[in-house]
């Protein structure tokens, strides 16, 4: 991480050096150019003055001879502003060929002479700037130095809250679990929480009867990120700790169980492959007691009457601020696959336990109050745990899940009957294709006349059985 | 009863013990995936070329806000050469923007308003 900082900071410096080395040449280059420009201008202004001082000399020759022009011209002005209609002949150049456009030519020439120029000196743009006009510049550099702080200060609070969380918990989960905190290498090099990313760590937790094991997810916010801080204050979420537990095959009966608030519930229907396929249906639990902000998606009744007893929906109702869902499924195979993805079997499923809390960090200094708060609910994860190894469906029940479950087998065949279909004639087809331009390739009239026979024949063959039974029709 | 003495048991064992495997990396694309380093990746990468290729220092700074994006949503076990190479791009799109016009920047905005 280091490392980078130490990069970008060089990129950074030595993007300014230059900017300021080259702004430095240049100023001396502004000079220069001022000079020139200078020199430039007085030449200029110079050679200006030299034709204004001969504009001045001129005319006193020339004025003579354009004063005649002019009251020539005058007259003529006169008589047209008097009879402008009649003699509008008068202006016919075709009537006058060759008689008045040297005299006007003049006088324009002498009006010319008399109007002073006014030369504005171009001042070239860099010479008005300074420090001042690079503020964008200043601003964009602030910025991202505000940035990195604010990485490095989220970064180190997400670090705190993580480790404030295991060392809350650590205790707990060393008395049900043998392994907490593997990081997955041949030796375990450093057990305890593992970092995803900054935002993420994960805890894995192993060796305890009737799960296989257990992922803890801490899925905290952005806060090293400051876009995603700002959008923190647009739209407000939580810290979340996500805890799945990987159930022993025999150890959870075949069901699918949903407790959510309903903003995630909803979105849990329409995204989790299981939940949308075995209990689309969200229901309020008030029967019972899960609290109204909640809602329940279940497969079937005496599983819900079953998870649901006295203590779990008193904790339910007690800590409803702090759950965000959970998650019980046979059949979890995670989010839905995207409509393209062209499946030809079922995916994967798991028997999983799925829960997801809220942390409820209250203030900087009370983080360590607010995460003694979520420790009941730890408990919680594990009642439910012993509670679905002794949850044993009955007999109706078992029917009607292994029915759900041959239901959802049979309509995923049948939607990918066609496509199967489909791709096995494409490779039929490519398969022909194929042979066709092999035998082209040879240059053997007589071998590809035959194959093109066969090929006929094959295509007839394809055809004869739907004559046939037209011919049984027919009689 | 039986359940409550149940839960005060030791649940530990040993020979369940099960290693943590690591969710394979693969390719293909998880809806539930964060997609925000490579969505900036990429928006970095096209500002980048924007400012090199049109001289407008604004991308430039855009591209460079945008590898920073990049690098703290990133994962720790993520390519780092990628990382590294959208930063070298963004950099280098500003060093040169500034070295073939030392102008201070001219926003977006100033040539509609001025």
């Amino acid at each position: 991480m280091r490392f980078w900082f130490v990069l970008l900071l060089v990129g950074l410096v030595g993007s300014q050096v230059w900017v300021s080395a080259f702004r430095e040449d240049d100023e001396f280059a502004e000079f220069e150019d001022f000079e020139d420009e200078e020199g430039g201008t007085a030449s200029a202004s110079a050679s200006h003055d030299r034709p204004a001082e001969q504009q001045k000399a001129a005319p006193a020759d020339a004025k003579p001879v354009t004063k005649e022009v002019e009251d020539e011209d005058e007259e003529d002005t006169i008589v047209e502003e008097e009879d402008d209609n009649e003699f509008e002949h008068f202006h016919d150049e075709e009537e006058f060929e060759g008689f008045d456009t040297e005299r006007v030519v003049n006088v324009e020439k002498a009006d010319e002479k008399e109007v002073p120029k006014i030369t504005i000196t171009k001042v070239p743009l860099h010479l008005r700037t300074n420090w001042d006009s690079f503020y964008m510049e200043m601003l964009m550099l602030a910025g991202l130095a505000v940035y990195f702080i604010n990485f490095f200060t989220g970064k180190s609070k997400n670090q705190r809250i993580a480790n404030a969380w295991f060392s809350t918990h650590r205790q707990l989960l060393e008395d049900n679990f043998t392994l907490v905190g593997d990081d997955g290498k041949m030796e375990v090099e450093t057990p305890g929480l593992i970092k995803d990313s900054e935002h993420m760590y994960t805890l894995w937790c192993s060796g305890r009867l009737c799960c296989e094991g257990m992922l803890v997810e801490l899925k905290l916010l952005k806060r090293q990120d400051m876009v995603a801080v700002i959008g923190q204050f647009l739209r407000p979420s939580m810290d979340q700790v996500q805890i799945r537990v990987d159930m022993t095959r025999d150890d959870m009966d075949s069901f699918v169980f949903c407790v959510a608030t309903k903003k995630s519930g909803l979105r849990l229907a329409k995204e989790m492959q299981d939940l949308s396929l075995y209990c689309p249906e969200r229901k309020t639990g008030e029967k019972f007691g899960v609290p109204n902000n909640m809602c329940l998606m279940s497969e079937m009744g005496e599983v819900s009457s079953t998870l649901l007893d006295s203590r779990v929906s008193s904790l339910l109702s007690k800590y409803q601020d702090m759950i965000e869902f959970i998650h019980f499924s046979d059949q979890y195979s995670g989010p839905k696959q995207t409509e393209d993805s062209t499946l030809v079997k079922l995916p994967e499923v798991k028997r999983v336990l799925i829960f997801c809390f809220n942390i409820p960090l209250i203030k900087n200094h009370a983080m360590q109050e607010s995460l003694d708060q979520m420790l009941p609910l730890m408990h919680l994860v594990f009642y439910l745990m012993d509670k679905v190894k002794r949850l044993r469906l009955s007999k109706e029940g078992k029917q009607k899940a292994d029915k759900n479950r041959s239901r959802v087998e049979e309509a995923f065949l049948k939607t990918t009957h066609a496509a199967r279909a489909e791709a096995a004639a494409a490779r039929r087809e490519e398969k022909r294709r194929q042979e066709k331009e092999r035998i082209m390739q040879e240059e053997d009239p007589e071998k590809q006349r035959k194959w093109e026979e066969k090929d006929q024949k094959r295509q007839m063959k394809k055809k004869a059985p739907k004559m046939k039974q037209l011919k049984v029709k027919a009689l | 009863m039986i359940g409550t003495s149940n839960h005060h048991a030791d649940p530990r064992r040993a020979d369940r013990e099960r290693r943590y495997k690591a969710p394979p990396v693969n390719s293909q694309v998880n809806p539930g995936d964060d997609m925000t380093p490579d969505y900036t990746n990429i928006l970095g990468m096209i500002f980048s070329m924007c400012g090199l290729m049109m001289r407008l220092k604004w991308c430039a700074w855009v591209a460079l806000y945008c590898s920073c994006i990049s690098f703290a949503n990133s994962k720790v076990n993520d390519d780092t050469k990628q990382i590294l190479s959208s930063f070298m791009l963004s950099i280098s799109a500003v060093v040169m923007s500034y070295l073939q016009n030392p102008q201070p920047m001219t926003p977006p905005w100033s040539s509609v308003f001025g």
